[in-house]
Order: C-alpha cells, then structure tokens, then sequence
C-alpha cells in the first residue's frame, strides 16, 4: 500500500495552487498540502492519510469541514475534489475510526459498503437538522426513482422500485376501486386498482413516492385497467425486481412541473435519446428518498440472471447436500446473484435519509438506455432536459428543485382523457 | 412493451399458417352429465336423453351419437318427452316453463336448437280451486300424445290444459277437478289434489288417464269431454301405467304398494282394484315413485318399480325392483333413482316383450338386460361414471401401439364379471365419424387407489381396465367381500349394481401421479402416502411377493418431524394378480408425504419421484435406491403437516360448508338469487378485498415441493459428450440438474447406476417450476424412451447445442446446454398479469398439408385460457379463453394430448375435451333421420342460433 503510494502520488506542497491540510485523528494533527488543481485520486489520497497517521489497516472515515463549518465526507473522487476546491483556506480533515463514527454528525457511512453490515443511519430523528444533506453516489443503493416525466400528464407519476439486494419489504397493498374519469359522455365510474395500505418501514413507504388510495394505472408499461386485482398483483409479484408502476397520486400537490424552458436553460439536451428521469424529492424530512442507480444496475436491471452451480467436483452425490460448489452467474449482467444463496456479498446499507442528489454522470446512459425501452414505442423524441448539475455548481441543484415545486394550477389542470382530479379517490 | 412490439408487423403469411395450424373447439363432454334430473327415451329413433339440473339436455344414441343443447336460463330440467319419431323434444323446467327442442342436422353434426317455449298464464279465473294450498298454474305431469299433436298438461291445482303441438299454443278445452266433480255427485272431497299422473290409452288416443294425487284416477275422453271411468283410489297415488291391452293398469302409491285395475266400460264407477299388493310390507314402507308393468311373451308381466322400500330397515336404499313370477331382484344402488324406462316392442306387436331396463341414478347410467336370465348389466359404451371414485389425477397417451392396447383391453375383459356383451340396445342415429387414425389411452387415478384405464379415441369414454393397488396394501377394508357374501340369503333379495362408490377406504391409497412407457408396458403410480409402485403388464396370472424398498427424503436434515400420515403397511406375504398390470417394486419415500411428481425411464430402469421434502431417483431393475435429495428450506414448517393435517382438513371443511351454503342460497327462488347477488356487492364494498406485493421468497411455505422431474439424453457435462440426464424443479424456482452414469443393457444387473449433480438452477423470480423439457439442436423436443432405438421416431439431433426448456408459474427460458445460459423467455405474468398452470408440448400439424407440423408450447393459465408459443423462439401464437377462471378444479385437471388436444373437469364426473389443433379433431359426427314433422311450424323454424354448452 504505501510502496504504490509513494511511487504515485505527486505531492507537490510548495507550489502555489497546493492547498494546505490539516488532518487530525483523535488527539493527533499532521499536516500536508495536496494540489488544487489536480488533486489526484481519493483512493490515492485514503493512502497517504493512512500513511501518514500510520493507521494502515484501520477501518477509518475521513471527513472534511466545508465552508458552511458541516462535516461531510470524503469517499471518493468526486467529494475529495470538491473538498479541496472548496478549501478555505485550509483543508480540515477529521479521520474516525469506523466504529467510532458518529452518525449524526456525520452525513454517511462510507466506506461499510464493502465491509460491514449495516448500522441505522437514522438515530439522529431528535437532532433534527434543517438543510438536506447531501450523500454520496457510491454509497446508496437506488430505491426508487420518478421516470418518464416529460410523457406522462402531469397527474400521473411513474415510480420505479428497486428491490435488488434489499432485505426490505415492498411494503404495499393494493385493492380494487372505483375511479371517476372524464370521457366525452361526461364522467363515468370505472373499476380501479388502488393501493391500499403501506407497511410501515417498507420501501414503498419510505420512498414517499406512493400513497394510500394512489390509483395504479400501469406496471411496468402494461394498463391494468381491464385486469384483475389478482393479475395486478401477480404482474407487480412478476416485475418486483424492478417494478415501474404508474399511478396518479391521490396528493396532486407534489406533482412535478413539466417545463421545457428548465430544460433549455440548463443547456444540457446534447445527448438526449429518450427521455427525462427525475429523482425522487420528499415533502417532509423523516421520510426520504434517493434515487438513481449505478449505470451497471441499470443496464440491464430488467434482465434477472438465474444463478447457476457448477458442480466442480465429479463426485457420486447420494449426499449432495454438502458437494462443493461454486458460483457463477449465467448471463452477462455482473448484477449481484440472489440474496439467499450468494455469500454476504453486499451490505443492504438501507439509505433513507432526507436526502437528495442527482448525478447525471454515471445514471446518464443507464436511464436513457431504460427509458428508450419504456418509450420507444411511443416515438417520442422531444429534447428531453436531464438533471445535469453536478456537485461544483449548486445554482443547478436549485434549478431541480425548482422544477420539482407544486404547482396548484398545473396539478388542478384535467389532462384531457386523464383522470377527472379532485384529489380524491370516489370509492363506493 | 417488448412483447407489443414482436406483435407487431403480422405477417399474413404466417398468419396463414397459423391459421392452418391452430383452432379451438370444445369438442365433446366425455363421462356421466352431472347432476341429472330427467330421463327420456323416444322408441322410435332409440334416441335416450338425459335432462340436468344446470338446464342441458343430452341426447344419446349408438355409441358416437351424442349432441347437447343448453337451456338459456340456469333451471332444472324436471321432466322430458321426446315427440315419439318427430325428433323434437319436450322440456319442463322447474321455472315452469316449457321447452321444445328440435334435432337439427347441420353438415355432419346433430345438433339440438330451442324452437319455442311457453309458460301457462297465470289467470286468477283458471284457478279454479283457490282453496287449494297449489299453485294453480305451477305443471305437475306432461303427457304429448302419441301421435304428437296435443299436448296434456297437468297442473298441481289439478286441472289438465291442452295445448297444440308444435306450436305450444293453449286450446280452450282445459279441465279443470270442478267439472270432474260436478258430474258425479259421489265426488264430495274439496280438492283431488295436484295431478299426478297422466297416461293416454294405448288403444284410444282420444282418451287418457288422469290421476289424481289424493287417489282418484278417471279415464277422460278428450271427444266427448266426458268421464269414461272413474276409479277411487284411496291411498296417496305417485303413478299409473296402462297395460298393454288397455284394459287395465296399474297404481302405485305413497305406502309402497301398487294396484291392479281393470277398466270396462260397463262399471263406469270402481271402487276396488283387482289386486293390491305391498311388496316389502307389512311394516311401514317407502313410496313406490314410479311403476312400469310390462307383459312378455314367455308368460307373467314384468314389474318394475322404484322405491317402496321398508322404511325403518332399508329406508335409505336406492332401489328398483323387478318381479316376474318367483323372480324377484332388488337392484341396490349407490345413488338416488332419478328415472328409469324399458325398451320393449311398441309396434304391432301383442306384448311389450322387454328387452333392457334403463335406469338413470343421480351419478351413474345402469342399463340391465331383461332378456338373459339372471338379469345381467349391460356396459354402457358411453356415460362412464369417471367418479366412481374422485378422480386425483389424469395421465393421457396418445398413439398407443396396437400390441400394448390390445393386451390392456384382454386384461380388462378378463375382469368383467356379471356383464353381458348384448348389444347395446340404444342405438338411434349413424355415427359418421371416421374411425380414430391412433389408439388413446385416458388414464384416471382415483381416490380408492384405483387406476381406470379409458378408450380415449373417440368421441365416447369407453371403460377398458381397472388397475387397483389396494390390495398391496394392509387396509382396513379387507373384510368387505365377507359382508357382502352373507347378504345373499336377506331378504329383500338385493343385488349391488353399479359402480358408483363414493367412499374411499383410506384417503392414502389416493393416486397422485401416474406415468405409462407405452413401449415396454411399465407403469408407475405414485400416491397419497408417499408410496411409488412401478408395474408391468403380464398376461398371466401372478402370485409373487413384491419387493419393497424406502427412500429417506429427509437425508439427515435436523429439525424436522413429519406430523402427517403413517406410510401404508404394505402386505407381507405373496399376494395374487389377475392378468392386467402387476406390482413390481414398492418404493416408499420417508416422510411419507404425497408424491408430487413422478417420470419413468424404461430405457434406463430408472424411475424419478418428487414428494414436498425432495426428490429420490430409484433403479427398479436393480431394487436399488440411486439417489435422494432433499429440497426442504430450513424455515419451512408446512412441509412437515401433511396433506391430511388437522389444520388444513379444518379450514377446508369449513369452506366446503361455506360453499354449500351459498350453494344452496343460488339454488333458490331468483329473486333471493339476486338479493343475495347484490348483498354479496355491498359485503365486498365494506371490506375491500386487499392484496399483498411482495416478491416471493426463499422461506416461502412449500418451497422445497418437487414440481417436476425429468429424463433427458443431454449435454450436461460438456458440449461434445451427451448422455443420461435427469431433471427437477420445485417450488421455489430451483432447478437441479443430475448427470447419470447408466449402464448399458447387457450390463445392467452388474453395474449400478450413479447420479452425479450437475448444474443446479437457482430462476430468479423463484416462481415454481411447472415444467422442464430438452429440446435438440432443431428445437424440437427430445423423443420419448426407445422411440429412438425402436426406430419409432427421427432420432433427435444430437449434434447442434440443446437447449433446456424450463417454464416457471411466470415465465418461460431456454438455457443453451451444457453451459445453462439464457437464451430466450417469454415473461408471461409481467406481461399479462396470469400464472402458468399447466404446459405441455405439443405437435401441431397443419390442415393444410400433410407433412407440415410445428412444435409448440401449449400453457393454461390460472385465468383459464390457453396461450400457445413457439419454441424455441417463444414467439406468442395464438390464446383462446377455455375454462372460467373460477373452475380451479377445471383449471388444476386440465392435460394436454401430444397432438394438440386437451380435457377437463367441467364437474366431478365429466371432462370436456377441446381442441386446439385446426387438424386433430375429435367431434361428435352424427346424423338423426326422424320422420317428416308437422308443419305446425313453417317458417317460425329458428336456426343457425348454435346451441352449445359453454361451461
């Protein structure tokens, strides 16, 4: 570890553009500079602080105080740049041990993705803190995620669920209905699919994405309209890994804003093949969501590979139960094989804290690649605008958030065809 | 969205093909119609028809002849008249209304259509007694007159309306008990009851006999409106029957007697029969319901009655007794008397000269030759009751060899005992279907154990064998054949017919799961109580004791205690076998839950089973076991309660109980029907019905139920050697894969097999595995054992990759082989939002051209429709809509024939059989010719209205 260190990093602490830390772990400080410019690589960076406090092989976070005086985390290359970029003057580095870490003042568990089970995040319910703080992209697991916007009426929201190697319920039921639509005869009572209640602590739940009494209008692009609360329920059983259900929320408040003018503004249409994706953003602080997904989740998330065992070993197997075998997934998706049989492979590192980021660069492909399936056949190829901020310019985040506000004329408005909106499901 | 876009761009072309290939057609309904209400028989076409309470009339002739027409409204057919030669066909509803049907005849097929219908008017003038606790209108009798141009009507108020036949239209000449009253004063009774009898003078159709419930019999003449004779019954009256002669006939009444009255002209008032006799007298009997009297030329007549039985010792029989002279029998059924007729001469002759009894019982059809003493039964070609037991399971092999059905069938003749082989003397109508290109064998397992091996190959389910396995089994039901012995010397003189036995002995002896290799003639039936019995046909007469072996599923698994069933004792000693199908080998699994899963590879001596804790291979040639597995999840505690647990036996009986009652409730008045109807709407309004999302999981209960099994001669190992493989899914989408070490023929009895695991399949929906095929490098499925080496069939092709088809409760894959990698799928229940219940393979040909077929495969669904999909392209075909989704017995019995045919349960005794194949078709053609009918009718005749049972 240090021998690769020592040959690659390029400390260059006299120069100019060097930006000075101060690192401390526990009682003790050591200070360095690395290069604003070209701060180099996290990975590189972990080395040196390990080497330098002479904690090699200690599980340890690294935080930084940014300019606001927050401890946030440094875990990859994207936070340690930012991190010294915005160094003002001086970097302060604070260095936990693992088990040390607290989480309260500390926006994550970082480096427990490859390590450790998982610890809840969330003891910090009485500290309320006000502003949104801001997680890293390696560090969550998609759970959910708002599509299609740009299609769909602006009553409507499609969310995606993601299952894969959670240990959490879906957490929803559905039940049957009637729902009001406007049709050219005036309104008409139509049977509909509405869920119906929410496990509390599931994933439904703590997305905030669904409600009781929202009506399910699609899974995974099929209408459920015509079909059975049995069909319904074996459709959504049948996509569970990745289900996409369409519904229009029975709290028309929080819809999104479509507009094509944020779009243009943030001039980031250039590589627009399908179709907006907006992450999640939640009305009320304890109950959150993240959203996105790593690129090789999603590029074929749909695709669920069976685990197949080779039997290596040729071996008469009247007590087959202990032969030995290794594990190999059968198709080309490097997607984690299933839970019960794989070894601890990956931590459910639950993430639900109200918190919110967008990171276009690495979901980029991968929600294009999902959405062009969802909408090819539709054929829709307006320029879509895409969440495009990055971490270095906050007035981008705003520009989301801004997207994202209620608007109460938009969501009072009836798309034609669409559901009759009074915010309430008539159910007799 | 992947699936709408495939759809898309059809190809006419293919779409032609299609068309060629594929067609559905519910066919015929196989079995005993169920629920039967009414009987009738016209002479004349020798056609029979069986009326149910579900309101179909079937209509039966010589074997092949057979069609069905559906009352529009759900009702009970009480009674039938066939319009002697006419072939029309007069119903009686319990709604009160009356039906005529007519036969028709389009191309090929006979059909029966809906001409009119009518209901008496409910005039308060008509009720003439409105003392009277009877529905005035409400039809009582039917009597069509012979030469079938009026219609009598008998009411429960008494009187008898007229009506013009065809037409169904009221003549102005009823008559009503007032009149009757009026004109002979010795008449000072209030009521004479509801009619109950209506019988026209065999010698002058202008008069009829009416009958009266409170007694009174007259002899009306319909000329002169005027009483002929009057005769005062004084005991409750349930039938008349004329004598041939017309100069007397025959009472039968409510204390299970029946008398003899001569009518002559010269005592229009009579007072006392001839003769009264109360067979099973003196103590108090049972009503004798109805009564047939028919004279023979041999000597004394022949009588016929059912009912009047003793009450306190036998009043819960169903009987029918036939006396003639000293000769007396007691025909004891199983199941309620519902109707019965004779066929005798009705032409010229001078005596009835009976020649078979037919009697309709609730669950079965016995018809019994009077001409041979003794009185024999006659097997019925058609009417099968495939519930003499519940039937558990069904088994179909299609293409049997000529060599194998003919041994099935000697054995099965050999069984036969007090049966004649006199022709069957229904036998209206021409079959005009051509004889079946290849021979099918339906296999039924049944409740008892039993195994009834059917003539599938026609359009009538024709007994052929019964294979029972009770008798390797210590049970409690030894005794029975003593009991039945001793009974010979009782009196009344009762004979048991029929075989129609709704009581199982042991629930264990259930039959599960069956499998035939129809080259070697090996079977294997596997059961309730986890008991494997593989069996060969033998010509001859055996007695030898059979090898038993157990396999332990459980392999040391801790934790677990079986809490259901004991294993069935099997017997010790050698046990004797009748030329038919004998015992070989006895594997019993432990625990010993019920075997969910079964396959036979007679090539290879080997036999595969699947219980709900795992899998066990076995090789019978050598009695030993070769391999056990087991596939339980640690967290499943459902395994261990067995099917008979108390729990489950609970709730089911409760729900049976919940059934009935609603059952009942439907039953009734429609008014209630709909109250209820619309009580059950708000019920489920103010409990929304709720359903859970939750993917399944690996601790799911009965996750370790091995679903299916089988042999393949595959790569598993490597891509360049093939060999034995054997296969199991289960219940929680897990897949294991056995390579086999088989020895070769000579060698067998040396060298034991070996089983080495190979690949196990982990499917990540974890849905049950339904099904599990290899296709060769064509992709075509892999023949059957020694089709092969027996030059049966084109050797597969060994040579490109094969390929796995496994197909899930939602989907569809095939895997490349050896490596297991996906190659295509079809997510059926992501798409449609069903689960797959049923699939098979099936080999469509064309109707087009001769040598053009395709493979495909054929899935029903837990909605009830049948999706057919290319392999190995699993490209959707086409989807039907077969079975009401509710119908989950339909669903669960539902089988699939090679060539692209299916059954299923529409009730516990009846399988539909429907086609899917534009080509393989097995439907009653048949053609009626009746005598020119009236033309009461002209131009009103309805048609083209296609009147089908559409259960």
């Amino acid at each position: 570890m240090n021998r690769s260190f020592n040959k690659s990093q390029p400390l260059r602490p006299l120069e100019l553009d060097a930006v000075e830390v101060k690192s401390k772990y526990g009682a003790e400080f050591r200070r360095f500079s690395v290069n604003r410019v070209k701060p180099g690589k996290f990975e590189e960076f972990f080395k040196l602080i390990m080497h330098i406090h002479r904690i090699a092989n200690m599980e340890v976070m690294i935080g930084y105080a940014d300019v606001h005086g927050d401890l946030l985390p440094i875990n990859n290359d994207e936070n340690f740049s930012k991190a010294v970029s915005t160094a003002h003057p001086l970097l302060r580095i604070f260095i936990q041990r693992q088990e040390e870490v607290d989480y309260s003042n500390f926006g994550t568990n970082t480096l427990t993705r490859k390590k450790k089970a998982v610890v809840p995040l969330r003891n910090d319910l009485n500290r309320k803190r006000p502003h949104i703080r801001i997680g890293m992209p390696q560090d969550f697991r998609p759970v959910s995620s708002i599509i299609d916007v740009d299609i769909l009426p602006e009553s409507h929201r499609r969310v995606r669920l993601y299952r894969h190697g959670s240990d959490k319920p879906l957490g929803f039921y559905i039940r049957d209905g009637t729902s009001v639509r406007v049709t050219p005869h005036g309104l008409e009572k139509v049977p509909g699919i509405f869920i119906s209640r929410m496990v509390p602590g599931g994933l439904a739940e703590s997305t905030g994405l669904l409600a009781v009494n929202d009506e399910v209008l699609e899974v995974n692009g099929i209408e459920v309209s015509g079909k059975t609360l049995d069909q319904v329920t074996d459709m959504m059983i049948a996509n569970s890994h990745n289900l996409i259900v369409t519904v229009k929320p029975v709290n028309q408040r929080n819809n999104v804003v479509r507009s094509s003018r944020i779009s243009g503004s943030s001039g980031q249409s250039s590589d627009s093949s399908g179709s907006g994706s907006f992450p999640a953003i939640t009305h009320s602080p304890s109950t959150a969501t993240v959203s996105h997904s790593y690129a090789h989740d999603d590029l074929d998330s749909d695709e669920e590979s069976d685990i197949v065992i080779e039997s290596s070993v040729s071996r008469p197997s009247r007590r087959s139960n202990t032969s030995h075998v290794h594990l190999q997934t059968s198709s080309a998706t490097p997607s984690p094989p299933s839970p019960p049989t794989r070894p601890q492979s990956r931590p459910p590192s639950v993430i639900s804290t109200a918190s919110f980021h967008s990171q276009p660069s690495l979901n980029g492909t991968a929600h294009n690649s999902l959405s062009y399936r969802l909408h090819r056949d539709l054929n829709l190829q307006q320029p879509h605008y895409h969440s495009t901020s990055t971490r270095e310019s906050n007035g981008s985040l705003h520009k989301i958030l801004s997207s994202l506000r209620t608007d109460p004329r938009n969501s009072l408005a009836l798309p034609p065809g669409g559901v009759e909106e009074d915010g309430m499901v008539i159910t007799l | 969205m992947k699936f709408r876009f495939r759809r898309q761009g059809n190809d006419p072309q293919r779409e032609k093909i299609k068309q060629d290939l594929f067609a559905f057609n519910k066919t015929v309904e196989h079995g005993f119609p169920n629920q039967p209400s009414a009987l009738a028989y016209d002479p004349k076409l020798q056609l029979m028809a069986i009326g149910t309470k579900s309101g179909a009339i079937k209509v039966y002739g010589s074997p092949g002849v057979e069609f069905t027409g559906l009352h529009k409204d759900t009702a009970t057919v009480t009674q039938m008249h066939f319009l002697h030669g006419q072939g029309r066909i007069l119903s009686l509803l319990d709604d009160n209304t009356l039906h005529l049907w007519e036969i028709g005849q389009r191309e090929q097929c006979s059909s029966l259509e809906e001409v009119c219908s009518f209901t008496i008017p409910c005039r308060t003038a008509v009720c003439a007694s409105y003392f009277s606790p009877y529905s005035a209108t409400r039809v009582t009798v039917l009597l069509p007159k012979l030469n079938c141009d009026l219609l009598a009507v008998g009411t429960e108020g008494g009187g008898v309306h007229f009506l013009e036949l065809p037409s169904l239209t009221l003549l102005d000449k009823s008559l009503f008990q007032d009149e009757i009253m009026q004109r002979w004063e010795a008449l000072f009774v209030f009521s004479l009851g509801p009619v109950e009898s209506l019988q026209e003078h065999p010698q002058h159709p202008d008069k009829i006999l009416i009958g009266y419930s409170r007694g009174l019999v007259v002899l009306w003449d319909l000329q002169t409106r005027h009483v002929d004779n009057l005769f005062l019954g004084k005991q409750q009256l349930e039938s008349l029957v004329w004598e041939r002669s017309g100069n007397s006939f025959v009472s039968s009444h409510s204390d299970g007697g029946y008398m003899v009255w001569s009518v002559s002209s010269s005592t229009p008032c009579t007072n006392e029969p001839v003769s009264s006799t109360i067979t099973y007298g003196p103590f108090p009997c049972k009503a004798v319901n109805k009564i047939l009297w028919r004279t023979a030329e041999s000597g004394a007549p022949l009588v016929l009655f059912s009912g009047g039985m003793p009450r306190a010792s036998y009043g819960d029989r169903h009987c029918l007794t036939i006396l003639q002279d000293s000769q007396h029998v007691t025909l004891d059924f199983t199941s309620r008397v519902i109707d019965f007729f004779t066929v005798h001469c009705t032409d010229a002759h001078k005596f009835d000269d009976p020649s078979a009894l037919v009697v309709l019982l609730e669950e079965e059809l016995v018809v019994i030759d009077l001409q041979t003493a003794g009185w024999p039964t006659i097997p019925a070609p058609y009417l099968a009751p495939l519930h003499s037991s519940a039937i558990t399971c069904s088994y179909h092999i299609s293409n049997v060899p000529t060599k194998l059905w003919e041994r099935v069938v000697s054995a099965g003749q050999q069984q036969g005992s007090l049966q004649t082989h006199t022709n069957w003397p229904i036998c209206g109508g021409k079959n005009l279907a051509p004889d079946p290109k290849q021979q099918e064998l339906m296999l039924t397992g049944h409740e008892d154990g039993t195994v009834r091996f059917w003539d599938a190959s026609g359009v009538s389910l024709r007994p052929l064998y019964k294979l029972s396995t009770a008798n390797i089994f210590q049970t409690d039901c030894d005794h029975n054949d003593s009991l039945t012995q001793a009974g010979e010397e009782e009196w009344p003189p009762f004979r048991k017919v029929g075989c129609f036995d709704p009581y199982s002995d042991d629930p264990r002896l259930g039959i599960q799961k069956i499998c035939l290799c129809k080259y070697s003639g090996k079977l294997v039936v596997a059961g309730t109580a986890g008991q494997v019995i593989v069996l060969y046909l033998s010509d001859e007469k055996s007695d030898h004791m059979i090898d038993v072996a157990t396999v332990d599923l459980l392999q040391d698994r801790e934790g677990f205690t079986w809490k259901g069933h004991d294993r069935l004792p099997p017997k010790s000693g050698s046990v004797v076998f009748a030329p038919g199908f004998q015992p070989v080998v006895l594997v019993q699994c432990m625990p010993p839950a019920a075997v969910t899963a079964v396959t036979l590879h007679a090539e290879w001596n080997l036999i595969a089973f699947g219980t709900s804790h795992g899998f066990g291979l076995f090789d019978y040639h050598r009695r030993s076991p070769v391999l056990a597995r087991c596939t339980l999840h640690p967290n499943d505690s459902l395994a261990m309660e067995g099917p008979l647990s108390r729990v489950k036996s609970l709730k089911k009986s409760l729900r049976q109980s919940f059934r009935r009652i609603r059952k009942s409730r439907v039953s009734g008045k429609k008014r209630v029907q709909e109250a209820n109807a619309h009580l059950a709407e708000q019920d489920a309004e103010v409990t929304p019905v709720q359903r859970r999302i939750e993917p399944r999981s690996a601790d799911d209960s009965l996750s370790g139920v091995v679903r299916c099994l089988c042999f393949a001669d595959t790569f598993l190992r490597d891509g360049t050697h093939h060999g034995p493989t054997m296969w199991a899914g289960t219940n929680s989408g897990s897949v294991y894969a056995y390579a086999l070490d088989v020895p070769s023929q000579e060698k067998f009895s040396e060298q034991s097999v070996e089983a080495l695991l190979g690949k196990e399949i982990q499917l990540m929906h974890r849905a049950p595995v339904v099904s599990i095929a290899v296709l060769d490098g064509r992709g075509n499925p892999l023949p059957e054992p020694y089709e092969v080496s027996r030059d049966l069939a084109k050797a597969p092709d060994m040579q490109g990759s094969h390929s796995v088809l496994i197909a899930s409760e939602e989907q569809f894959k095939v895997f490349m082989l050896p490596k297991v990698s996906a190659k295509t799928k079809f997510k059926l229940t992501a798409h449609e939002g069903c689960r797959v219940r049923k699939v098979a393979l099936v080999n469509f040909s064309s109707v087009a051209s001769e040598d053009y077929s395709e493979n495909g495969l054929v899935c029903l669904t837990n909605l009830g429709d049948i999706h057919v999909f290319s392999i190995p392209a699993l490209r959707p075909q086409v989807r039907y809509d077969c079975i009401r989704k509710e119908d989950i017995s339909g669903i669960a019995s539902c089988v699939f024939t090679k060539t692209g045919q299916g059954f299923y349960l529409i009730s516990p005794s009846e399988y539909e059989r429907f086609s899917l194949s534009a080509r393989v078709i097995t439907e009653p053609l048949c053609q009626v010719r009746h005598s020119e009918r009236g033309s009461g009718l002209d131009g009103t005749k309805i048609t083209g209205s296609s009147v089908k049972n559409s259960r």
